[in-house]
């Protein structure tokens, strides 16, 4: 008997007068004492599920149909009193954003005590107790003084730790995490997970765990359900499901993720992205169909039911799946030419001055990092937040003013910011941003955003028309998409339009920021893909910021490991990996 | 299509109201049914006309020097319009210069600015106005002048906060690094970004220079005696409340609709221009 | 403990401010075409007598240095005479005070209690029909300040109904006691409820008017920041544990939301002090008010500038009081 069943589950909004689908005849089951991962791109629907079991879902949607059963109890039509005793009792939730799912105001003893008082717990000294122990089973020290803090007061990790405590408190019998880790750092992450593990076999609570990450379901799941456009099209035990894929998407999702250890292989790039709820309710048969490499005329008629018993496919090509391939050469990096370092930096640093005049707190962003970039090369600057290395591209940039040390770019000192300074540095290097939201402003036209450096320059308007042509044509978007304005494109052609701006005026060294982190791991691929063509054509040298180890193996032939504002490690990439000396990076390499 | 602004129910009925308070100061020599400074010392403190006593001539009655209210109401709207516009557009001028050179280059400028608003705050704005009128000396342009310097703060202060938001987004940050001078990026990035917030603030004022104007009439500090003010009729009105509450009611209502209409299209063009639903952040 | 050490801080910040206030005061009177020595003296005084006024007074010196000598009289309490009322001007600030500030104080109260429950209502008609007409009903109410509707009471209350008072403090032939100023607190101390009762209902009137005037800025922030803090995480999560609707209103929102609002609040509180002014006007109130419109009108320097230093004073104290409460109630403010 399950624990959690949906069946036939709908959940649909209505956009300008139409009932668009968002989850579409969900069928799951999870038994008690099981981890079922629910794995998908954003706008794959698995967060909606999860709201669904405690009908929490956006204002404007609603469950049109199915029943969504926990405990043999329909939840979906139980009275909102009944379901409000269940919630925090015997179904418990784990956020995504521990930071932002604790109240500022309250204090963690505050808000322990009200879920203990909830739970029905009456005396004060009790709640109190009861918050130690659950508090001391999560493995937070100082547990007593702990309930006196506020939020802001704890790191991320501690508040989720916090957050786990609350939820498991009540030895609830189902527990929902949505993305647990994705708000954490590498190693935070792989110790939350081994947390949640080590308190759910205790308990012998069933999980429903909410990830996009395949890697982590593998790992932690025992059986995963595949989603696309709200529906499932594969699911089955997490081992065999995720070895051996049966379905296309599944397949092409593996193939697309850089892999940490092995050999390094070219990544599968699935052509666009999930189609918006309107695009997909307007499809006719498998909805995977227009990305899908094995689609021909007999999957656009009816979408292929789920079929199978332990192991269920949605596909009419199942059996072809095991045959989609990576691209079997990876692009080779053009060959290094024995030159002059393009960047040198020596000794730099930056230090925050914070506080009154009286207390003085100095904040050591970065503490005397020195490193080299030769032309066309590619280095990687991994790190945890807070480690630097965003400070770190910043000062390369000039964007901030070092409080000491030295940067050479293409053999003229930038150190200083004087007017001089800042036109060399314009011409020789250029930045990509982390947020193309931030980074496109919403009121120009792609073409103005793209040629922006051409019209500081003083181009007239044909020359920045056809520049702008020739760099959307590079970036693998449409000519049309010129005359648009960035509202109205995806997060993966904003990212390509935040690319063709950095190369305009073709700088020798680029410097980006987190700039694939945040998109789904198809897009991913593609601009993983995109960023070695234009390598080979234009031969530019980068330095790559990012907190994903596994794309940093993929892109870059060297990597620099910050740790509290210092590099600790560096060298070329493989061996960084293959046999790391610090025990920081060796730390990292275990959480990944 | 049309913008979306112009679709607001509470923009078309602001600007309604607005643009009626404007028609009749423009064309009050027109639409006054008397001249407004006329005294006829036999029919004073006439009540409104559908009242006992009216007089179908008067339609608000007369004052206590036999003046027609009605003509006097049209020709105070003169007063009180030039000086909304003329003094919020010179409020917004002076803090919207003062927010983005703050918000922008931070630094000892932003202390200073920031300094001279915590001055500023530490007076309440009808006090600080009086002082400086009694320094002035009465007359419309004073007026002006004293709104300007009163309330350049209410602009810099809330443009200041929207401007260090947006210098802070990355795209202003990409204009700099693709070589646009300081001032090409102010005015190409920041200001196209703050302008909603600052039509919207000017907007307000308007209804804020209003009332500003007619207080400081009403004690008599605000334009010449000889000028025709609603501030003066309200003060004027109040002797004569008994027996011609019209003289009172009519200045009252007139500021009332004045500002009502200011502030719908005020809170309309908030709602319709919110410049966060278009940058994606809330 | 915290918020002595917040008040202090604030406090400390307000001493320049003063001094500049003062400066700007002490310079801008200065500017006036009015020569306070010539006012000071009988009409019939000689030349040489006004010449001997003004050097008595200090006028003929630069005006650094009359800014200096007024600072060190000052600090000692000496603040000039009133010109028209010939006496001293500090003491004649310090009998009109009190009456002022229990009229905000007054007003403060209606504004919070109208401000805080009006937001809260305006944030439970949230998506339903009742909202746009609320909204309207905001947005014009915001269209009526403190002297329109001090005007509109008297109409309504005074004039045509003739159910309250309008005028002064209190009933004609009372006393006022006379121990702190405070008429409330005084009719207590002194054990007379009848003079209690009467200042009270002269309160009212002036009280509401300027109370409502100020209310719907707080009532549009509160009900801002509610829904601002409904998209919060945090609220959601209470919800997922099942806390009930009421209590996440009252003990997980509202806690939150009542910080900007509280921040608006202080501001409005000096706004709110010079709309007074007016209302004392009209309801012929003996405060500030109209102590500063009589010294304006007859151009009485030394009055102007102590009324102005003592508006300033009081909203630099409310400030801080503000920020200190403000401090208390968000612990993210706190040290680490």
């Amino acid at each position: 008997m399950s624990l959690l069943v949906a069946r036939r589950l709908t959940v649909a909004t209505r956009i300008g007068g139409t009932i668009v689908p968002v989850i579409r005849g969900l069928d799951i089951a999870l038994a008690p004492g099981k981890v079922l991962g629910l794995v998908g791109e954003s706008g794959a629907g698995k967060s909606m599920i999860g709201r669904s079991i405690a009908q929490l879902l956006p204002p404007g949607f609603g469950v049109t149909g199915g029943t969504l059963e926990f405990d043999g109890k329909d939840l979906v039509r139980m009275p909102t009193n009944a379901r409000r005793s269940l919630l925090g009792r015997d179904i418990a939730f784990i956020p995504q954003e521990p930071l932002s799912a604790l109240n500022p105001v309250l204090t963690i003893g505050d808000q322990m005590a009200e879920h203990f008082t909830h739970l029905g717990v009456r005396s004060q000294p009790q709640r109190l107790a009861r918050a130690v122990t659950a508090l001391e089973a999560v493995h937070l020290r100082d547990a007593a003084d702990l309930l006196t803090r506020y939020p802001h007061q704890l790191s991320g990790g501690m508040c989720q730790r916090v957050l786990i405590a609350m939820a498991f408190a009540s030895r609830p019998r189902l527990v929902v995490a949505d993305e647990p880790t994705t708000a954490l750092d590498v190693t935070v992450q792989a110790r939350i997970v081994s947390l949640m593990a080590e308190l759910q076999r205790r308990d012998g609570t069933a999980v429903l765990f909410i990830t996009h990450d395949l890697r982590l379901a593998g790992r932690i799941c025992d059986d995963v359900a595949v989603l696309y456009g709200g529906a499932v099209v594969e699911q089955g035990p997490a081992r065999v499901v995720l070895e051996t894929p049966r379905h296309p998407y599944t397949r092409c999702l593996q193939l697309a993720n850089p892999a940490l250890s092995g050999p390094r292989r070219a990544l599968y790039a699935l052509p666009d992205q999930m189609p918006g709820l309107q695009a997909l309710a307007n499809l006719h048969g498998c909805h995977f169909a227009p990305r899908c490499p094995l689609a021909g005329p007999e999957c656009r008629v009816t979408p292929p039911p789920l079929s199978g018993n332990a192991r269920q496919v949605a596909c009419l090509h199942s059996p072809l799946t095991a045959g989609i391939m990576s691209p079997v050469t990876l692009p080779r990096p053009p060959t290094a030419v024995a030159a002059d370092a393009l960047l040198t930096v020596r000794g730099l640093a930056k230090t925050y001055r914070t506080g009154t005049f009286f207390r003085r707190r100095d904040t050591h962003a970065v503490v005397a990092a020195s490193f080299d970039i030769t032309p066309g090369q590619f280095v990687a600057v991994v790190g945890e937040s807070g480690s630097g290395k965003s400070t770190l591209g910043r000062l390369v940039m000039g964007l901030e003013r070092p409080t000491a040390g030295s940067i050479l770019l293409a053999g003229q000192e930038v150190t200083r910011s004087s007017e001089a300074a800042r036109r060399h540095r314009i011409r020789t290097a250029q930045m990509v941003f982390q947020d193309p939201q931030s980074a496109l402003n919403p009121r120009r036209r792609v073409a103005d955003i793209v040629t922006a450096a051409l019209a500081a320059a003083g181009s007239d308007k044909a020359t920045r028309a056809r520049r702008a042509g020739e760099l959307l044509a590079e970036m693998g978007l449409a000519p049309e998409i010129a005359a648009r304005t960035p509202a109205q494109l995806s997060g993966g052609q904003r990212q390509r339009v935040n690319i063709a701006r950095a190369l305009c005026i073709l700088p020798q060294l680029l410097v980006a920021d987190e700039i694939v982190s945040g998109l789904d791991v198809s897009v991913q691929a593609q601009l993983l893909a995109l960023l070695q063509r234009l390598r080979q054509e234009h031969a530019f040298a980068m330095l790559f910021i990012s907190h994903d180890l596994s794309v940093v193996r993929h892109l870059c032939d060297r990597v620099l490991v910050m740790y509290r504002g210092q590099i600790v490690e560096q060298g070329a990439t493989e061996d960084v990996f293959a046999y790391p000396a610090h025990a920081y990076t060796k730390a990292l390499l275990a959480a990944a | 299509m049309m913008p979306r602004w112009m679709r607001s129910a509470r923009v078309l009925a602001g600007l309604g109201l607005a643009a009626l308070m404007l028609v009749c100061a423009m064309a009050a020599p027109w639409l006054a049914p008397h001249d407004p400074d006329e005294q006829d010392l036999l029919a004073m403190l006439l009540p409104a006309a559908w009242q006992a006593g009216g007089d179908e001539t008067h339609l608000l009655g007369t004052d206590g020097l036999g003046r027609d209210v009605l003509s006097r109401l049209l020709y105070g709207a003169r007063v009180a319009m030039t000086v909304a516009v003329t003094a919020s557009f010179g409020a917004a001028l002076a803090g919207a210069i003062t927010a983005y050179v703050a918000g922008y280059l931070g630094g000892w400028m932003d202390w200073l600015i920031g300094r001279a608003i915590d001055v500023w705050m530490s007076f309440p704005p009808v006090i600080l106005s009086l002082i400086l009128m009694t320094g002035l000396g009465t007359g419309a342009r004073n007026v002006v002048l004293a709104i300007v310097l009163v309330d350049w703060t209410r602009f810099c202060r809330v443009l200041r906060a929207e401007v260090i938001v947006v210098t802070q987004r990355d795209y202003v940050t990409a204009a700099r690094l693709a070589g646009f001078s300081h001032l090409r990026t102010v005015l190409k990035e920041i200001v196209p970004a703050t302008m909603p917030l600052l039509v919207t603030l000017l907007t307000l004022e308007m209804g804020i220079a209003v009332v500003v104007e007619a207080i400081l009439s009403f004690v008599g500090l605000g334009v010449k005696s000889d000028q025709i003010a609603w501030g003066q009729m309200i003060a004027d009105g109040r002797e004569a409340v008994y027996q011609a509450p019209w003289n009172l009611l009519a200045p009252v209502l007139a500021i009332f609709v004045a500002v009502a209409g200011f502030n719908l299209l005020g809170d309309g063009l908030r709602r319709s221009l919110d410049v966060r639903t278009l940058e994606g952040r809330e | 403990m915290i918020l002595l050490a917040a008040l202090g801080r604030r406090l400390v910040t307000a001493v320049p401010i003063l001094f500049v206030v003062s400066m700007l005061l002490f310079a801008a009177l200065r500017v006036l075409p009015v020569d306070p020595a010539a006012m000071s003296m009988p009409p019939n005084a000689t030349k040489d007598e006004i010449e001997a006024a003004r050097r008595e007074m200090g006028l003929d010196r630069p005006l650094p240095e009359q800014y200096v000598l007024w600072l060190g009289r000052a600090a000692r309490g000496d603040f000039g005479r009133s010109i028209h009322h010939r006496r001293d001007a500090g003491k004649l600030v310090a009998e009109a005070l009190p009456g002022t500030i229990e009229l905000a104080m007054a007003a403060m109260v209606v504004a919070s209690g109208l401000g805080l429950g009006g937001g809260l209502l305006l944030f439970m008609l949230r998506g339903r029909r009742m909202e746009p007409v609320a909204e309207t009903a905001t947005t014009l109410m915001m269209s009526v300040p403190e002297f329109l509707w001090a005007l509109l009471f008297i109409f309504v209350f005074g004039v045509a109904l003739q159910a309250m008072p309008f005028t002064g403090r209190l009933d004609p032939g009372m006393k006022l006691p006379g121990i702190t100023g405070f008429l409330l607190l005084d009719s207590v101390l002194a054990g007379r409820p009848d003079i209690l009762w009467s200042a009270m209902v002269h309160l009212l009137l002036p009280a509401v008017a300027l109370g409502l005037a100020f209310a719907p800025p707080i009532m549009r922030v509160l009900r801002a920041s509610l829904i601002d803090t409904y998209h919060e995480d945090y609220i959601r999560q209470a919800r997922l544990r099942g806390i009930s609707e009421g209590r996440i209103l009252l003990r997980h929102a509202l806690k939150n939301a009542i910080l900007p609002t509280l921040t608006l609040m202080g501001v409005q509180f000096g706004f709110l002090f010079g709309g007074s002014l007016l209302v004392e006007v009209i309801y012929s109130f003996p405060g500030m008010g109209n102590l500063m419109v009589d010294a304006v009108r007859n151009a009485d320097l030394p009055i102007i500038q102590v009324v102005g230093l003592a508006y300033c004073v009081v909203v630099l104290v409310i400030n801080s009081l503000v920020d200190g409460l403000y401090l208390v109630l968000n612990p993210r403010l706190r040290p680490r």
